[in-house]
């Protein structure tokens, strides 16, 4: 009698302990969640290695539930999964850190040259506003339209940087200033052809 | 004893099990150095952004065995027993191989690719920027110019980072600009390869010189695209001098300000000497005449011209007050020693017919056909 209970007792225990073992859905769908923070964050750009290797943590740690989930429920565990999880999130965690880091980099960089640009196309500006008035404008109609131009592509830069494609608005701000550079020598050379401002002349 | 010895025996064979059983490791250690080294490899050919299918097939493979390899590292197996883990890294660093090969092949092959395009365009930018400043296009390409020179730096930028993918993308875009600015060209100064315009202009040059030599008097034919004034003398050529033009010369005038030189039958209206003209020696114009005056009404009733247009004026042949200048306000401006010989040579009253071309094979036709060519080439 008193086996038969020990029994009974040993049974009810392992369905117990059976009962317990449970897939940590919290723990995924916060790992989850993670990963998603982390590619919000930019992490596909800006730690493009690291956030695959995120990618596959999670599908071993799908592949791992679903292998637990096979079997029969006695033998069911998820400590590895457990392990997976956190170690996901964990490292999520981590890219996303990595990832505003860098992406604030590339920002800070790409405003920098986007400043770098405007400088030299306003300084492009003022040496037009010293070009002639009167007849002698012919020398400089070309150069004023290419700065007219120029003022239009540091639109494209803003519009860049408004997308958050910072290697491409770095990209065009330095085009921009190097054409900015080349356009100032043209005006500088044109000037020097012409004098001073002569009285305009109806054409 | 006997009993003793059979226990130190069987003591041996357990301690030798146990220490062979330690040994075996279900993952050889190389082998996972191997499968990082290749990861590496990977990302040093930047497989995440330019292949992130391989490189994601990849990872998520080593990823998950990684960490069955360091989950199961309290698995016990025989030295003889086959490892499903290790089987299933060799294929993975096998695969692994493969795609580093087919990436470095990819990517040279890409390099070659992207650095000839680069190139080309480069080659085409310069190409074409001389060949509209040969034809006074700049202006007339607005923006066009400018937004295109952008995209061929950015195309060279992103390649120099070996950022191929973004190279070859501003590269299209910059195909793409120089094919809008040679349709533009083409639209604007298209007359200049049409057979019928420049029969008409022909025409016009004819009539000139055929009434100065009825007349037996003297008439003056310019050729814009050549940039040449001819002097006529009795219907025979005396003289030819080479010209500068409007800063957005080879286009027909159509308001004030907009740096093109009229085109049509104009006679001389006045003669300015020393003191009466800062450009050396000059001959007044009748532009606007009755003819521009119906096309520029036209044009501004149909919307082509804004309302607060003027027609504009003072159009003249005239000497250099700056040598250097390479461009008028839509004037022709002839250097001074040749502007004094024409000037004695004309009388007020003697016609001037400006046309755009006389020929076929004109300078603007034939840079306009090789702007057409090369863009379907790019």
């Amino acid at each position: 009698m008193l086996r038969k209970a020990s029994l009974v007792s040993l049974c009810l225990t392992l369905v117990v302990i059976a009962g317990c073992a449970e897939p940590p859905t919290q723990q995924i769908q916060d790992a989850e969640k993670a990963l998603k923070d982390a590619q919000e964050s930019g992490a596909a750009t800006y730690n493009a290695d690291e956030y695959a290797k995120l990618e596959g943590t999670l599908a071993a740690l799908r592949k791992e539930v679903a292998d637990q989930d096979e079997k029969f429920t006695l033998f069911r565990d998820y400590g590895k999964a457990q392990q997976l999880s956190a170690s996901a999130k964990a490292d999520s965690e981590r890219i996303k850190a990595a990832s505003v880091e860098k992406k604030e980099e590339a920002k800070a960089a790409a405003l920098q040259a986007q400043q770098v640009a405007e400088e030299a196309v306003k300084a492009t500006q003022d040496l037009v506003a010293k070009a002639p008035v009167g007849k002698d404008r012919a020398a400089v109609e070309a150069i004023k339209n290419d700065v007219e131009g120029l003022k239009s592509l540091l639109k494209q830069v803003q519009a860049s940087i408004d997308k958050e494609d910072y290697p491409a608005a770095q990209t065009q701000a330095k085009a921009i200033h190097d054409m900015s550079q080349g356009v100032s020598v043209e005006i500088q050379n044109a000037l020097a052809k012409v004098g001073k401002g002569k009285p305009t002349k109806k054409k | 004893m006997a009993l003793d010895q059979i226990h130190k025996t069987l003591a041996a064979v357990i301690c030798i099990l146990c220490f062979l059983m330690g040994c075996v490791q279900a993952v050889p250690p190389d082998l996972l150095v191997a499968l990082e080294a290749i990861d590496q490899d990977l990302i040093a050919l930047r497989a995440p952004e330019a292949a992130p299918e391989e490189y994601g097939q990849f990872v998520r493979q080593w990823v998950s065995l990684k960490a069955r390899v360091q989950l199961d590292d309290d698995l016990i197996t025989w030295p003889w027993e086959s490892s499903d883990l290790e089987n299933e890294l060799r294929r993975l660093y096998i695969m692994g191989e493969r795609t580093v090969s087919q990436l470095h092949e990819r990517q040279t092959s890409q390099h070659r690719t992207v650095q000839a395009k680069v190139a080309r365009l480069e080659e085409r930018l310069h190409t074409i920027t001389s060949k509209v400043e040969s034809i006074d296009g700049r202006i007339l390409l607005g923006e066009k110019a400018v937004q295109t020179d952008l995209l061929v730096k950015q195309a060279r930028s992103f390649f120099e980072q070996k950022d191929f993918q973004r190279a070859m993308q501003a590269a299209e875009k910059a195909d793409y600009a120089f094919k809008a600015q040679a349709l533009l060209l083409s639209q604007e100064l298209g007359r200049y390869a049409d057979e019928s315009r420049i029969a008409y202009w022909q025409t016009l040059a004819k009539q000139t010189i055929d009434w100065s030599r009825i007349h037996q008097s003297t008439a003056i034919v310019v050729s814009k695209a050549e940039r040449e004034l001819t002097l006529y003398k009795s219907g025979r050529k005396v003289l030819s001098y080479p010209v500068r033009l409007g800063f957005n010369g080879m286009l027909e005038k159509r308001f004030q300000g907009d740096g093109a030189t009229p085109e049509g039958r104009y006679r001389v209206t006045d003669k300015r000497g020393q003191g009466q003209t800062q450009f050396y020696r000059a001959l007044a114009l009748d532009y606007p005449n009755a003819e521009d005056r119906r096309r520029f009404d036209l044009a501004k009733k149909s919307g082509r011209i804004a309302p607060a247009k003027g027609i504009g004026s003072l159009i003249e042949i005239h000497g250099a007050d700056n040598e250097l200048l390479a461009q008028t306000l839509g004037c022709i401006m002839l250097d001074n020693p040749n502007m004094a010989v024409l000037y004695e040579g004309v009388s007020v009253g003697t016609p001037v017919t400006i046309v755009g071309a006389l020929t076929k094979e004109n300078t603007v036709a034939l840079a306009l056909s090789e702007l057409v060519q090369r863009r379907d080439e790019i």
